[in-house]
């Protein structure tokens, strides 16, 4: 049985530590995202939801106990739908839409929520303890790299410059401005109201409630020389900056997905199917060019050539891989991240996968295109693929 | 001295008015000292109201070497500007002036202080040179009984002197009241001047220089033979003459010695204070030092993109590179430790450094013998301001004293100078030296009663060179012990940079010994008076054994070295440890086993082992792990603290301040202490010994109880150290170390969360330790300290 996706909802993102949602708990930011998507299906009984799937790379602190099931309990008004976590880190909010169309083709289900959620304000990167395998980490420390000494090593191996680099930074900020000055996220934002307690200048509590409806990373000023001033963070002489690596940021994203009988049940059009998913392992210490071996197999899975893709949405981890892959794949530059990436559109893990399947059915409808990708470096050396089939064309 | 009216806590709100390099530095010191303090400027013509004083505290604050010993004290600072916020000094306990050195201008502030300073409220004028009756007219006569001048000399934080000028109606209760907390509360040397033109330190200093401009024009001597002469040779500051000049900025020179020459005619050295061709031509030229680019030297670029340093030539007044000055004299003088002899040697020199010296000694004992009773009225008070203000070892009279009276005298005649009759009366009723110490009194001539009278600022002060021969108790090479009296021992080293070798060992070893065995003591300071508390262990010493590949030996050493540390804490009397200035590997290792530190404000702590190719041998790197563990509370992230204690071994960090020594973990929040006056140190060490003792002191018990996190934290050492290296901030031996000192602070690769004894984490210490120095490249580092003093990264 097929699974149809029949609609989506990102957060705007927020930047990590200073920005919109640095005080807004995630499960808070997955309910509110949650409760938008559902208003648009005032006929589906919320019981009838079978699941809801949350993928999230640092499940800990504000993000442990399960956040699955809590925004189950939290969003849905009901206590009878369950909800799990996952975490394949920056590919989990694509593989929480795999495993629910998996569940619904195997008959497994009807209806599922999957996405993806992650707030990277409270937490540190990697969490609050790191303790890798002492045996492992003398044998092969790589596998525990930080990603941008991975980023810094793909520059090497794939012999990506600094410029280039930078010139692919800039036109990020620069293709995310116009979309956002043209509106083209607009229909697929839940504006996020956030509600602020705080003491003001004489240490007297005041509440203030205001909207986000607008991502925030975009830095319009950037310039090539700008960016070419920054200094590298992960290595010495190193050509990976802050300014040609994504943002790390807030937010939250949900797609809807659904049985060919709920689709009658409900009597909605479906948006779009997942045609094919698929996972590659590779060294660790490269793992940003993780989509030089997801790709083909999703695409041949797919039964479909690079060329028949309208839109890609390749996460922008950091400006060398990303290069890195379009070069090696061969993939159109126009057609790849048309709207801008993570480098100015910030980069919340775990919601990444969710956040941008929700910007590319909307970037195929403007299109009229009938396939579109979803892919990402994975960390610890992975790389995850979704094709997309367009189905409201 | 009379009682001070105002007790000390009651100054608990500073105003400083004027937020310049001197105000803004000067309320920092107030403000780590204890105050709040008020930062007022002028409003700017737009802008937000307050930006002057802001931007100006703030560009103190980022300023190198920092003004503050560590920045959270910082907040006890607010600004504000005079058109707003002057009212606000009516609660203020202490109002000090800084504003430009015009009189005009300071008379009109003074009349607008006047309408909100409360009653009784002190306040003091920062002025270099105004007269306090010119500054003190139309005051009202409460303002003028509570007005003094406070003289601070930059950088206030580092540099001592703090001159106290009376004005006409100063109430004496007032003067000291402000002698007494400059001393205590501020740590400053307080030096209580006479209302003349430039005050001690500034008129004699600047004659000196001055003067030294004129012999340097006699003698045709170059910037940099000056420079090598005047410097550390004769016990001044490394920046020695011309150097000191460019960071001074000429401009301030010039104008500080014109007002010298403008207000002292009578001066019968008026014409030194004129001023010199070169001076004159660097100052038309707008060369005027560090502020402008280029003074006596210049920093330009070469060819290859190098930054070189040239010097002025002062015959053709062109830049050219640095030439090597090379004296007889200087070269004998390098062997002689002792300031007093070396002096000595410099002054009777037979090559063209013997008559430079002879010279400017000449000039400088006939003045400052000169200007007695006219600036001071004891000979002590202008060497405690040259001392204090500009960095001398020895004052005026002392080196007078070091070179002996007669000789000096004979180069005064030489040069054809006079000398006062006050002098005359000395040569025949004195004992042919300016000082003498009596009873552990440090006593001067006072050319008033004709006879020695005690130095002032000693009540309450113990040191170690005014104690008599016969409070040594013991000594070697390397130290000596000496009864401070009422059951204390102290141990001084005095080997080279007080470096910790077998002979620091034995003495340290011998002090607990004495006083653990007999009735006659019952506790042990280590201090000591030379520049530096301890630069840390013989590193030569560990270089010849590891050469040699004596590792048996070189294993011994450090056991010794653990063994004596351990002592410290663990023996029947109390160790107190007071340290001052470089406290660095084993000399931080010392404090770190104490049972309490008084440290200096100004000590600068460090485990710097890494920076010759080792990791704390002597009880360093296991105190960390006892640290750590003891800082530990239930459900902390042990692992995040673990590094923070790595990194501070891993990267070497030498703590700025003795207050940023507590937040770098060498001190102890509760148990160790900070004295801000170098002077007060001693005797408060002593007292924190005689406290611990009469407090029924036993000998603590040996830790069983450490939790070392063995595998559990070993894995992030190893990811840490090889990404450091794969992201080329760490040399592959920097890596190595990296996971030895790792190993050692982790208890080792242990399956689980182990309680260890201290004496395990000393042997795995120790293991480490003497690996490291089988290490070629470890070897590589100790040499490059050893033969060119500097740090290599290998």
């Amino acid at each position: 049985m097929n699974a149809y996706i029949i609609g989506g909802y990102r957060s705007p993102i927020g930047k990590s530590g200073k920005g919109a949602f640095r005080f807004v708990r995630p499960d808070d930011l997955g309910e509110q995202v949650i409760r938008k998507l559902l208003s648009d299906f005032p006929q589906l009984d919320k019981e009838r939801i079978e699941d809801v799937i949350v993928g999230n790379a640092t499940p800990e602190a504000e993000q442990g106990l399960n956040i699955g099931r809590m925004v189950s309990l939290m969003g849905l008004d009901t206590d009878k739908v369950p909800g799990m976590t996952v975490n394949r880190y920056c590919a989990s909010g694509l593989e929480t839409i795999a495993i629910a169309s998996a569940k619904i083709h195997a008959g497994l289900a009807d209806c599922i929520l999957a996405g993806g959620i992650e707030t990277m304000s409270p937490i540190p990167f990697g969490g609050w303890r790191i303790v890798p395998n002492a045996r492992i980490a003398k044998a092969n420390p790589d596998w525990y790299w930080g990603m941008g000494l991975t980023a810094e090593a793909v520059a090497k191996d794939f012999s990506i410059s600094r410029d280039e680099q930078d010139a692919f930074a800039l036109e990020s900020h620069q293709r995310a401005a116009a979309a956002i000055d043209a509106g083209r996220f607009s229909p697929g934002i839940a504006p996020i109201t956030v509600n602020e307690v705080y003491l003001d200048e004489n240490e007297k509590r005041q509440e203030s409630t205001h909207v986000v409806d607008t991502d925030e990373g975009v830095r319009r000023d950037s310039t090539l020389e700008g960016l070419a001033r920054l200094k590298p963070v992960f290595a010495q002489s190193g050509s990976v900056t802050a300014g040609n690596s994504s943002q790390t940021s807030d937010g939250a994203a949900f797609v809807l997905v659904v049985s060919e009988r709920m689709l009658k049940e409900l009597n909605v059009e479906p948006i779009a199917r997942l045609a094919s998913y698929h996972v590659s392992g590779l060294e660790p210490r490269i793992m940003g060019v993780g989509p030089i071996h997801a790709v083909p197999k999703a695409l041949e899975k797919a039964g479909i050539k690079t060329q028949n893709l309208g839109a890609i949405e390749l996460n922008e981890a950091f400006a060398s891989q990303s290069v890195a892959v379009v070069k090696e794949l061969g993939l159109d530059p126009a057609l790849v991240n048309p709207n801008g990436g993570a480098i100015a559109l910030g980069h919340p893990l775990g919601c990444t996968g969710a956040k941008l399947t929700v910007q590319m059915m909307h970037e195929l409808k403007s299109r009229q295109a009938n396939f579109g990708m979803v892919t990402m470096c994975v960390g610890t050396g992975q790389g995850a693929a979704g094709v997309f089939e367009f189905l409201n064309a | 001295m009379s009682k001070p009216v105002i007790p000390f806590h009651k100054i608990k709100r500073a105003a400083v008015l004027g937020s310049g390099v001197m105000g803004s530095r000067i309320a920092c010191h107030l403000a780590q000292t204890g105050c709040e303090v008020l930062l007022l400027d002028l409003p700017p013509a737009e802008g937000p109201r307050n930006s002057i004083a802001d931007g100006h505290l703030k560009s103190a604050i980022k300023s190198n070497p920092s003004p503050l010993y560590s920045k959270h004290f910082a907040q006890r600072i607010t600004t504000g500007n005079f058109d707003d916020d002057l009212a606000q000094i009516a609660n203020c306990d202490w109002i000090i002036e800084v504003v430009v050195e015009r009189l005009d201008i300071k008379q009109q502030l003074f009349e607008r202080v006047e309408q909100f300073r409360t009653a009784g409220t002190l306040i003091t004028s920062n002025t270099s040179g105004i007269p306090l009756v010119q500054l003190s007219k139309g005051r009202s006569e409460d303002f003028q009984a509570h007005f003094c001048g406070t003289h601070f000399f930059n950088p206030p934080r580092y540099l001592p002197l703090l001159e106290i000028i009376p004005g006409p109606k100063t109430k004496p209760e007032v003067l000291a009241f402000v002698e007494a907390y400059g001393e205590r509360i501020l740590g400053k040397q307080v030096v209580v001047c006479k209302d003349t033109p430039a005050f001690i330190a500034n008129r004699v200093g600047v004659f000196a220089i001055q003067a030294l401009f004129h012999t340097v024009d006699e003698m045709g001597l170059s910037v940099e033979a000056v420079d090598k002469l005047t410097g550390p040779a004769m016990g001044r500051p490394k920046s020695a003459t011309f150097r000191t000049c460019d960071v001074v900025g000429l401009d301030t020179l010039v104008h500080v010695a014109k007002g010298v020459a403008t207000n002292c005619p009578d001066d019968e050295r008026a014409e030194v204070f004129q001023t010199p061709g070169f001076v004159k031509h660097l100052v038309d030229n707008n060369l005027l030092g560090s502020k402008s680019g280029a003074g006596f030297y210049k920093k330009v670029k070469n060819d290859h993109g190098k930054s070189e340093i040239l010097a002025l030539d002062l015959k053709t007044l062109e830049y050219r590179p640095k030439v090597k000055a090379k004296f007889a004299t200087l070269d004998m003088a390098k062997a002689v430790e002792n300031l007093d002899q070396r002096t000595k040697l410099l002054f009777n020199g037979q090559d063209e450094a013997g008559t430079f010296y002879r010279r400017i000694f000449a000039d400088v004992f006939a003045y400052v013998a000169n200007r007695i009773p006219e600036i001071a009225d004891e000979p002590y008070r202008i060497d405690d301001a040259l001392r204090a203000g500009f960095g001398w070892e020895l004052g005026a009279f002392e080196s007078w004293d070091a070179i002996g009276f007669e000789d000096g005298l004979k180069a005064i005649a030489d040069r054809g100078l006079a000398v006062p009759a006050w002098i005359e009366t000395f040569k025949d009723q004195g004992e042919g030296t300016f000082y003498r110490n009596i009873n552990g009194v440090r006593q001067c001539w006072d050319p008033r009663t004709c006879a020695y009278e005690a130095v002032g600022g000693q009540e309450g002060r113990l040191s170690l060179a005014w104690l008599p021969d016969s409070a040594t108790v013991w000594s070697n090479s390397g130290t000596t012990i000496q009864d401070l009296g009422d059951g204390i021992l102290n141990v001084a080293f005095h080997t080279k940079m007080n470096s910790i070798g077998a002979e620091v060992l034995e003495g340290v070893n011998k002090a607990i010994d004495l006083a653990e065995s007999g009735d006659l003591w019952r506790g042990v300071v280590i201090s000591n008076e030379g520049a530096q508390f301890s630069a840390g262990a013989n590193v030569g010493m560990i270089f010849m054994m590891a050469v040699e590949q004596e590792y048996e030996e070189l294993n011994y050493a450090i056991q010794m070295f653990q063994n004596t540390v351990m002592r410290l804490r663990y023996s029947g009397i109390p160790v107190i440890v007071a340290p001052h200035q470089l406290a660095l590997g084993g000399g931080c290792e010392m404090c770190l086993h104490a049972d309490k530190v008084i440290a200096h404000a100004e000590t600068y702590m460090g485990l710097v082992e890494f920076g010759v190719g080792l990791i704390p041998g002597g009880g360093g790197t296991k105190e960390f792990v006892l640290r750590l563990n003891d800082e530990m509370h239930d459900g902390d992230m042990r692992i995040n603290r673990l590094r923070d204690r790595f990194l501070t071994i891993g990267q070497a960090k030498v703590a700025t301040s003795a207050h940023e020594a507590f937040e770098l973990g060498y001190l102890r929040e509760g148990i160790d202490e900070v004295v801000v006056n170098r002077r007060d140190q001693l005797a408060r060490a002593k007292r924190a010994a005689i406290e611990l003792s009469e407090a029924g002191y036993t000998q603590p018990l040996r830790r069983k109880d450490i939790t070392v996190a063995g595998q559990e934290g070993l894995g992030i050492v190893y990811v840490g150290a090889h990404s450091m290296k794969s992201g080329n901030y760490i040399s592959e031996h920097d890596q190595l170390i990296s996971e030895k000192l790792g190993y050692v602070m982790c208890g080792g690769d242990l399956s689980t969360r182990t309680a260890v004894s201290e004496q395990y984490l000393l042997d795995l210490e120790r293991e480490a330790f003497v690996s490291l120095c089988m290490q070629r490249k470890s070897l590589e580092r100790m040499q490059s300290l050893i033969q060119k003093g500097k740090i290599l990264r290998n």
